[in-house]
């Protein structure tokens, strides 16, 4: 295995780990506030196409980003509506809101499939001109890989710094005793779910305008539920999801990785490397106290009527 | 995909018997529908007078996807082009079987009276409906099932792939190319096999690297599976998945050669480094097929036609292509439609070096699709 085999598992992890990164982040602020959403994989969907299309129509990748980041959020307000205004079920809303996405995405990506389009410009790290295409290629990112980690950085200090952040957790702990301390749940809530629908759009962006520079029906393939996954992975803290995104990801380009070296193991078992490598690390972080999920993550806030 | 849905749903389930609200979350799962709804696309009414003949088509994926899909449908299109009193309703995104047959159905009671089925799924669904309606012709592309009524027709990708194989093998400076697949399938390690067997026959060090992503339209798999190989000394790229544009703009980010396949609007995604490729032009096979149907002297054929019947094309050479490289591949295309050169006659050896094939013997139609082994030469693993 070559220095270039070994900077590529790197690189790979990097650059189909941001997309699952973001859309961690995301999620992780929406369990905090105590609403898990099924939907993410629908979320996804429809700011990938979305952010093509634009990108598409005005040739501009970073309108397309900012588009898919606000129908990130908007779509998110779907589920908002339903389970904080309606008090519907959480995980039936997630999952309508998920079938709503496919068929929504299939309509507003439809005229764009096998578009051609100038993705988001590709920055090489400092002090890598000197070195072979094939070397530089490998880190040249893009605007989102660069900002990736300040933004998990940002969301734990929001998270974790700030009076808004100190209220959405008490809100996901519980949400009757944040009241009675003069928060608004349903406020901090819908907040939650917007910001949570911002980062998805982002990652979602990053894979239609960034990565592949296409746009396919379905082309998220499970990456909203592997994020879900990566929440409790990370034990709902943004700078371990880090760890998450980059494990993941890593795995999947490390069986790769094994396949094109000419390994004689099943490429049908090596495929199954990442998830069971996920399992390996959540049966050895299970069962932490201090780590568990927000207590009341799922549950309908009734107010006080 | 639905399984890994209910796995997240008996997790979260989980998490959330925790709840100490008074009301009880109800934990019947809904019932869903698992397909994305199949858009059909009428592209002309079939009202007018002087209309000689409603034909239905239909295709697994998006008929502008530069790969397979965009292929049939632009052979379709051809038959309305050469013969102007047919019509023809299309529908697009029909990848499974029920969706196929309720297409199809919907396409006769509107008064087809050929059906054109494209994708692989399509191919028992049409043959139950040709018992059904005796009087209407289908027509399935790259199937085996012949029927009364039923016949398939395809272009014969085998030699296109060993023409490419030399153009690889002469533009290689590794001696690695790389090959990225959805799945393992017999067809799929025939065009490796083939490949492969081209570029050996002018670089005998060459050697093919394979690797799968499982699945046929999982974008960033695909870019992932790209660098993988790149990363692994490769310098020219090919691939049998449904749509070639990412993996080859993925190359071409990378500096790499790219080969295309299935439908020649490929090229547009490499600019620099393309070399060529091959994609199904069957517009004139299916307009002669439809003359028939018309005249009524239709058959049932099982039609699988090359480069020199006008059923599979090469597409134009990329710009750093050397020019004694393009005569040779065009010369090697010669030899093939002379009969000189058979891609697959014996001795053919496995990766193991087992004989698969033995001297004076060839590996025939009705095999390359069950192939579950790959040359020597191929680095990967055929199942």
């Amino acid at each position: 295995m070559s220095l270039l085999s070994i900077l590529g598992v790197l690189s790979s992890a990097i650059f189909s780990g941001t997309s699952l990164l973001y859309t961690t982040l995301g999620e992780v602020i929406g369990q905090r506030s105590g609403i898990v959403n099924l939907g993410l994989e629908g979320v996804l969907l429809v700011s990938a196409s979305s952010g093509f299309a634009v990108t598409v129509i005005t040739g501009n990748p970073f309108l397309g980003l900012l588009a898919a980041a606000l129908i990130g959020g908007l779509t998110n307000m779907i589920l908002g509506y339903l389970v904080i205004h309606r008090k519907a079920n959480q995980l039936a809303s997630g999952l309508a809101l998920m079938f709503f996405g496919f068929g929504l995405s299939a309509l507003i990506g439809k005229p764009y499939v096998g578009a051609r389009i100038n993705g988001l410009p590709r920055i090489p790290l400092p002090g890598t001109s000197g070195l072979p295409q094939l070397y530089t290629s490998l880190f040249s990112f893009d605007i989102l890989i660069h900002l990736s980690i300040p933004t998990a950085i940002l969301v734990w200090w929001i998270l974790f710094r700030t009076r808004w952040g100190l209220g959405l957790r008490a809100v996901g702990e519980n949400a009757d005793t944040a009241f009675a301390s003069g928060r608004d749940p349903r406020l901090i809530r819908y907040q939650a779910l917007f910001l949570s629908g911002l980062l998805a759009g982002l990652g979602a962006a990053h894979l239609s305008i960034a990565y592949t520079m296409n746009w396919t029906e379905y082309m998220t393939a499970g990456r909203g539920f592997i994020a879900v996954a990566l929440v409790i992975f990370s034990r709902w803290h943004p700078m371990r999801a880090i760890v998450g995104a980059l494990v993941f990801s890593g795995a999947v380009a490390f069986q790769l990785l094994l396949q094109s070296s000419g390994v004689q193991v099943s490429p049908f078992l090596l495929d199954t490397i990442p998830y069971v490598l996920t399992i390996l690390v959540l049966i050895a972080w299970g069962g932490n106290r201090r780590q568990s999920a927000p207590a009341s993550l799922g549950c309908v806030y009734h107010g006080t009527e | 995909m639905n399984k890994k849905l209910f796995y997240v749903l008996v997790l979260a389930a989980l998490l959330l018997s925790a709840c100490g609200q008074t009301t009880a979350v109800p934990t019947e799962p809904p019932v869903v529908a698992t397909e994305p709804p199949a858009t059909e696309v009428p592209t002309e009414v079939p009202t007018e007078a002087g209309q000689c003949l409603l034909i239905g088509a239909l295709y697994g994926g998006p008929i502008t996807d530069a790969g397979y899909n965009q292929a049939m449908h632009e052979a379709v299109m051809a038959i309305k082009d050469n013969i102007e009193c047919v019509q023809i309703i299309e529908a697009e995104n029909v990848p499974d079987e029920a969706g196929a047959t309720s297409t199809m159905e919907n396409m006769i009671s509107q008064g087809a009276k050929m059906i054109i089925a494209t994708a692989f799924n399509h191919q028992y669904p049409a043959l139950e409906l040709s018992n059904k309606y005796p009087d209407v012709i289908f027509e399935h592309a790259g199937g085996w099932e012949m029927g009364p009524n039923f016949a398939n027709f395809f272009g014969a990708p085998p030699d296109g792939w060993y023409l490419m194989g030399v153009a690889a093998g002469k533009m290689t400076t590794s001696n690695r190319l790389g090959f990225v697949a959805a799945f393992p399938l017999g067809w799929t390690l025939t065009f490796i096999n083939a490949f492969t067997r081209g570029a050996k026959s002018v670089n005998p060090d060459v050697e093919t690297i394979v690797a799968y992503t499982f699945s046929w339209g999982d974008r960033a798999k695909e870019a992932d599976t790209t660098n993988s190989l790149i990363n692994q000394d490769v310098d020219v790229i090919t691939m049998h998945v449904d749509s070639p544009s990412t993996i080859i703009s993925t190359a071409e980010s990378r500096g790499v050669y790219s080969i295309g396949f299935q439908s020649l609007a490929a090229q547009q995604f490499a600019p620099e480094y393309w070399i060529s490729g091959t994609g199904y032009t069957l517009g004139g096979k299916l307009t002669w097929l439809t003359s028939t149907v018309l005249d009524g002297t239709w058959e049932p054929i099982f039609l699988r036609c090359g480069i020199a019947d006008g059923c599979m094309a090469i597409a134009p050479f990329g710009p750093k292509v050397p020019q004694e490289v393009q005569d040779l591949v065009m010369q090697t295309e010669a030899d093939i439609e002379a009969g000189k050169i058979v891609v697959f006659a014996g001795p053919i050896k496995d990766q193991d070096g087992n004989i698969k094939v033995a001297e004076g013997e060839t590996l025939t139609d009705d095999l390359m699709g069950s192939v579950d082994w790959f040359v020597e030469g191929v680095i990967g693993s055929p199942k």
